[in-house]
């Protein structure tokens, strides 16, 4: 701890801290623009000069160190000039007229500071140069005339999403926002997850979609969880009028810390699917608008015979993205009620089927979570593409690359790590199995194994031989794994799991599954994650939301000689369904959701729906009514009654 | 104590200053009260008395070489000068053609509008003022009183002008400083 003094006030901080954030961990309020709570300090705006007793000028508190018995002054004469000064000389530089600016009214970071500052009037008349606009990007807006050179863009783009688009060219007071090479945006290696936005302190990066759409007073915020895929990021929700203006990650979310990625962030504005508006139920070959209580009165009519017939029932599936109470809910309806042997979910277990049985055989929980990303000396990722889905996790890994992680990444088909990896084992041949086995085999050989393995060092030649792989290949990659502490194996499906436990046991790291959609552990915890066959059963129930269902189950869903869908937009299933259900989006409902490293976290509404959009539970619930059923199912006793594959919490 | 004498004048910009002073209401009485109003380009007397005012108001930045006379004539003949709205402060939306040369913008203007049709010329009468870069007023005068704004708020100009109506001078800060 080291002593100091800030405006007279003695005050005990860590070593280590800087100035700044010991004066606002006190409640002294220092201005700052470049400063960013998540971003590494940069000291380049100057705002945030204090006054130190024995320095020979002003100091940048943002990246001074506090040291003991060190004197501070934030509020003499000297400082406050000093302050109008940087904010007069950022005013100079470029074009920060407000009127016209989307952040001009309390979203503007810069504006905000000269308020506070008491600025009237610019004291020096701003210098006209031109710098170009960049507006190639889909989603983001580059307006390099607003930018204040913070770089709190270039940082949030290297340290959190270890992407590195961004950077500036030239020098000085021509210093320019550019992607990659100086190319268009649009045209960079930018993958469009939005964290500069975020972080932009002015309005040089604005997105397109909430664009002049409403500032931050005018807006409503709902802090939800998004539900794109299983990482489960928390997300600030912007609504205005009752309509979506903009999607922002949490910076107090403990998964994600502020992060989205595309999937998350820009997605769903773009949303321009036609939108199931009221029941319908198919006559003479076309759909016709019906009332709810019609809709469900014939659904219930078909499903009643079929009650209590496993083969030749109801064949029922339900979209991952649908919060625990209603897949639950769905569970007990189709599967306890009715009978039904064929009830499972949009993503068929295809993710969680095989970890999930493996899990019930070791009788306990085996998985890590994403924070083990953070500390791990080495990743491994076994087929699953972090660059097109779980982007965020792909984020946590990517950024510690330039800190030393090694990253290995084993999948037959091209993924978008390659060209991050230290080392890509992608084989001609053979099974995963065999991959790792080579791998363990080429860990022996190295002498470096830690864990006990029946595999010795002479089976190596055969495993590379079976896998269509060099030797050395392996003996690379081994090396790569065991040259970093606590290194983790990321996979996509659990396949020869049994075999990647042994190599993860050999060189004592920690797993990690990614298990697919929102709710795939939580399904999979309810037995969901068979293969969705209609076989010989009478009628198919797609409850699929706002999700969508695989062309093979779509298929499938054709063969049903009666078909209910409860869709949110129309689709080729809402084209061949004899009922069709509207449902809320995942805006519009609310429930738990399970993120891959067993997170409960609840998702709120943040949108009214429409009086003829229900929620699935609502839909469930009716109908049991209708099939005079009663549904008592309690999720959370549920969701511990299977050994799962990571701690449920 | 006599009534401060009051004078107003616009330049550069686009009334909308002076229509949101009119958004005071009923308060305008008030004012009315305080002060002494004189010249204003919303009423008969359209120059400040020759032997001055005690405060003179501009709207509008510098485009010209006649609002740089008005503002000179102006300035010689007030104590306190404000500058009043973002044009007048900081140059405002007219300012954004000093991103293009001047020769740009007059042909844009004159030429290649849409609606010009190939009898369109740059005029040249030398009876017409001479155009410039957009200025702040501050780049050619003395200013005492900023009060930003695009338009400045009716609260913000009554708080200004019942502050100088009391021979104060006055102070922004909180919901009266904003900039757009």
């Amino acid at each position: 701890m080291a002593t100091i003094t800030i405006n007279g006030n003695k005050l005990e901080v860590p070593d280590g801290m800087t100035v700044l954030r010991a004066a606002q961990a006190n409640g002294i309020e220092i201005p700052t623009l470049c400063d960013h709570p998540h971003l590494t300090p940069y000291g380049g705006c100057r705002l945030c000069l204090v006054e130190v007793e024995g320095a020979r000028t002003l100091q940048p508190s943002c990246t001074l160190p506090v040291s003991n018995n060190m004197v501070v002054k934030t509020d003499t004469k000297k400082v406050l000039d000093a302050r109008k000064f940087v904010l007069t000389l950022i005013f100079s530089e470029r074009n920060h007229f407000c009127p016209y600016c989307q952040v001009s009214g309390g979203d503007c970071e810069l504006q905000n500071a000269a308020y506070n500052e008491g600025m009237t009037h610019w004291p020096l008349s701003p210098n006209y140069t031109t710098f170009p606009m960049d507006a190639s990007h889909p989603h983001i807006i580059m307006e390099a005339n607003r930018c204040i050179l913070c770089r709190r863009c270039v940082r949030a783009c290297g340290d959190l999403v270890g992407n590195y688009t961004l950077g500036f060219e030239e020098r000085g007071a021509n210093s320019i926002l550019v992607a990659d090479t100086g190319v268009p945006l649009g045209e960079s290696t930018c993958i469009s997850c939005g964290a500069c936005v975020q972080v932009c302190p002015t309005g040089a990066l604005i997105d397109r979609w909430s664009a002049y759409r409403g500032r931050e007073t005018q807006v409503d915020i709902t802090n939800t969880v998004c539900v794109a895929c299983s990482v489960g990021c928390k997300v600030n929700v912007l609504t205005r009028n009752n309509s979506l203006v903009r999607i922002e990650g949490d910076w107090e979310g403990a998964v994600n810390e502020g992060l989205l990625c595309e999937l998350g962030r820009f997605d769903p504005m773009k949303v321009d699917c036609e939108r199931i508006a009221t029941p319908m139920i198919r006559k003479n070959g076309a759909l016709k608008a019906a009332t709810w209580d019609e809709a469900l009165s014939t659904i219930a009519s078909q499903l009643k015979p079929l009650s209590g017939k496993s083969a030749d029932g109801v064949a029922a599936l339900i979209s991952t993205r649908q919060p625990i109470e209603a897949i639950s809910l769905f569970k007990e309806l189709f599967a306890d009620q009715l009978g039904s042997g064929m009830v499972t979910t949009t993503e068929e277990g295809e993710f969680t089927a095989d970890s999930a049985v493996y899990a019930d055989t070791v009788n306990k929980a085996f998985e890590t979570d994403l924070k083990a990303l953070q500390t791990a000396g080495a990743v491994m990722v076994v087929d699953a593409d972090l660059v097109k889905d779980h982007q965020v996790a792909g984020f946590f890994i990517k950024r510690k690359l330039s800190a030393g992680t090694n990253l290995l990444v084993v999948d037959k088909k091209e993924n978008g790590l390659n060209p991050f990896a230290n080392k890509v084992l992608k084989a001609g041949k053979g099974s995963n199995a065999d991959i790792f086995k080579g791998l363990i085999a080429a860990v022996v050989k190295l002498g470096l194994a830690k864990g006990k393995t029946a595999i010795k060092a002479t089976d190596l030649d055969g495993f590379a031989a079976a896998t269509g792989l060099k030797t050395d290949d392996y003996l690379d990659a081994a090396f790569v794994l065991t040259s970093a502490e606590k290194p983790v194996f990321v996979y996509e499906n659990g396949s020869d799991l049994a075999v990647l436990k042994e190599l993860v046991d050999v060189v004592e790291g920690q797993l990690l599954s990614l298990k697919g959609g929102s709710n795939s552990l939580a399904a999979s915890q309810l037995h969901l994650d068979k293969t969705f066959k209609i076989n010989g059963h009478k009628a198919a129930f797609f409850a699929i939301g706002d999700g969508e269902a695989s062309q093979k189950s779509v298929k499938e869903f054709e063969k049903a000689p009666f078909k209910v869908v409860l869709a949110t937009y129309a689709s080729a299933l809402t084209g061949v369904a004899d009922v069709v259900l509207p449902s809320t989006n995942w805006l519009e409902q609310e429930g738990h959701y399970i993120n891959l490293e067993g997170k409960t976290q609840w998702a709120k509404i943040a949108i009214t729906p429409a009086e003829e959009s229900w929620t699935t539970v609502q839909t469930l619930n009716a109908l049991a009514e209708k099939l005079s059923v009663k549904l008592t199912a309690d999720w959370t006793k549920e969701m511990h009654e299977r050994v799962s594959v990571v701690e449920i919490s | 104590m006599a009534k401060p004498k009051v004078s107003s004048d616009w330049l550069a910009g686009c009334a909308g200053c002076h229509m949101s002073l009119l958004d005071m209401d009923e308060r305008i009485v008030d004012v009315i009260n305080l002060v002494d109003l004189r010249s204003t380009p919303i009423t008969d007397l359209k120059h400040p008395d020759e032997s001055g005012v005690d405060v003179g108001i501009l709207e509008g930045g510098i485009n010209n070489s006649y609002n740089e006379e008005v503002a000179v004539n102006m300035r010689s003949h007030c104590k306190i000068l404000v500058a009043f709205g973002d044009c007048a402060v900081f140059g405002g939306v007219p300012a954004m053609r000093n991103f293009f040369t001047l020769e740009e913008t007059l042909r844009r203007a004159y030429i290649e509008t849409e609606s010009t049709d190939e009898s369109g010329h740059i005029p040249n009468d030398p009876e017409l003022a001479v155009p410039m870069k957009v200025h702040a007023i501050q780049d050619f005068v003395k200013v005492d009183v900023f009060l930003p704004g695009c338009p400045p708020s009716a609260d913000a100009i009554f708080h200004v002008l019942s502050e100088l109506g009391q021979g104060r001078v006055p102070e922004l800060k909180g919901d009266t400083l904003h900039w757009n």
